[in-house]
């Protein structure tokens, strides 16, 4: 354990220390990798994954790296970091409706709480996080709870982005009542509404876990 | 369809480790109660059950449905509670054993995801829907 700490310690002394470790959390289908590939392609051209109405389409940490977002004059270099969902709960049964069955659900349920496990462990390995909620979905999910309890107790900076605003059922002032205490950008990853916002902010409070 | 519910007091789980603490709970849910605990675990303990839940997911066991309310502390109770937590970590570090934490005022509900289907959580309340 402590000779982890001293691995981790000199790996952190020597990393780059120009680019800031943006992890994208949220629980499932509430549009993170829309998110990260709307970032992505705002700024590289390029999309870091694809993304699905099947619950957990991200089973694996996707990464883009040295992406340079700019605001207002000042610029930030990222490492996006598109998380899985999050959930408590992962059940092969539901993939049915989607037309996923037999194997390949089990399959799917596998790689998924995997994906789960090693969002949790990055948790370790991230500056800065953007956690993202649905804005037509109750935000006092134990999921959301956790992650945020977790985050204040690692002293991680957190943005919470309530997305798919551009729906009719979005009430994102109900994320502003349940976590007052943090930064909020409302947008539509899928529209890109609002997403200047979201880089201002960024910019604003991202910073270097200590 | 029966329906068992375990009511854990939180001297049952105090000054147990992380990893025993886990343990305890997803032996119990994963055998099909329904457990309220008289306290909550810490964010990071929080999320390692969660992390170990799906670790145990099969195909019986899909995972747990998990609500806790945690009392919100102001003043001089916020800052006794983290002079407990300072407590509490410079004694594991002395001792250099897994970290014995006790839990935090507040309630938890943890049961099979099979049976408990939704959780509303309000802030101080939440109301749970089961299905046996």
């Amino acid at each position: 354990m402590v000779f982890g700490r001293f691995i981790n310690w000199i790996f952190n002394f020597f990393r780059t220390r120009q680019d800031i470790r943006l992890g994208i959390y949220g629980c499932t289908n509430v549009g993170k990798t829309t998110l990260a590939n709307k970032i992505a392609k705002d700024w590289t051209g390029e999309e870091v994954g694809e993304v699905s109405k099947v619950p957990h389409e991200t089973r694996l940490v996707q990464k883009k790296e040295k992406v340079v977002i700019e605001s207002k004059g000042k610029k930030l270099s990222i490492n996006i970091l598109d998380m899985p969902g999050l959930a408590t709960k992962v059940d092969y049964r539901k993939f049915r409706k989607y037309g996923i069955k037999g194997k390949k659900a089990k399959e799917r349920a596998r790689e998924a709480t995997q994906g789960i496990v090693e969002a949790i462990k990055w948790l370790n390995n991230v500056d800065t996080v953007l956690a993202v909620m649905d804005a037509t979905q109750d935000p006092l999910t134990q999921v959301n709870v956790t992650l945020l309890g977790n985050l204040e107790a690692r002293n991680i900076p957190v943005i919470l982005v309530v997305n798919k605003i551009d729906l009719k059922k979005a009430k994102p002032d109900d994320v502003r009542e349940a976590f007052p205490q943090y930064p909020v950008v409302d947008i539509s990853a899928l529209k890109g509404e609002n997403i200047d916002q979201l880089y201002e902010t960024v910019i604003k409070h991202a910073r270097r876990a200590k | 369809m029966k329906l068992k519910m375990d009511f854990i007091s939180s001297a049952t789980l105090n000054g147990k480790s992380e990893k025993k603490k886990i343990n305890y709970i997803l032996k119990k849910v994963k055998k099909g109660s329904v457990l309220v605990l008289d306290g909550v675990m810490k964010p990071g303990e929080e999320m390692n059950l969660i992390r170990e839940t799906m670790r145990r997911v099969d195909d019986g066991f899909p995972g747990i449905e998990v609500c806790s309310l945690r009392k919100e502390m102001k003043g001089l109770k916020l800052l006794f509670d983290r002079l407990s937590d300072g407590k509490e970590r410079f004694w594991n570090w002395v001792t250099h054993g897994p970290a014995k934490t006790d839990l935090k005022t507040g309630m938890t509900l943890i049961g099979p995801a099979k049976i408990i289907k939704k959780i509303k959580k309000n802030p101080n309340s939440f109301s749970v829907l089961a299905e046996v």
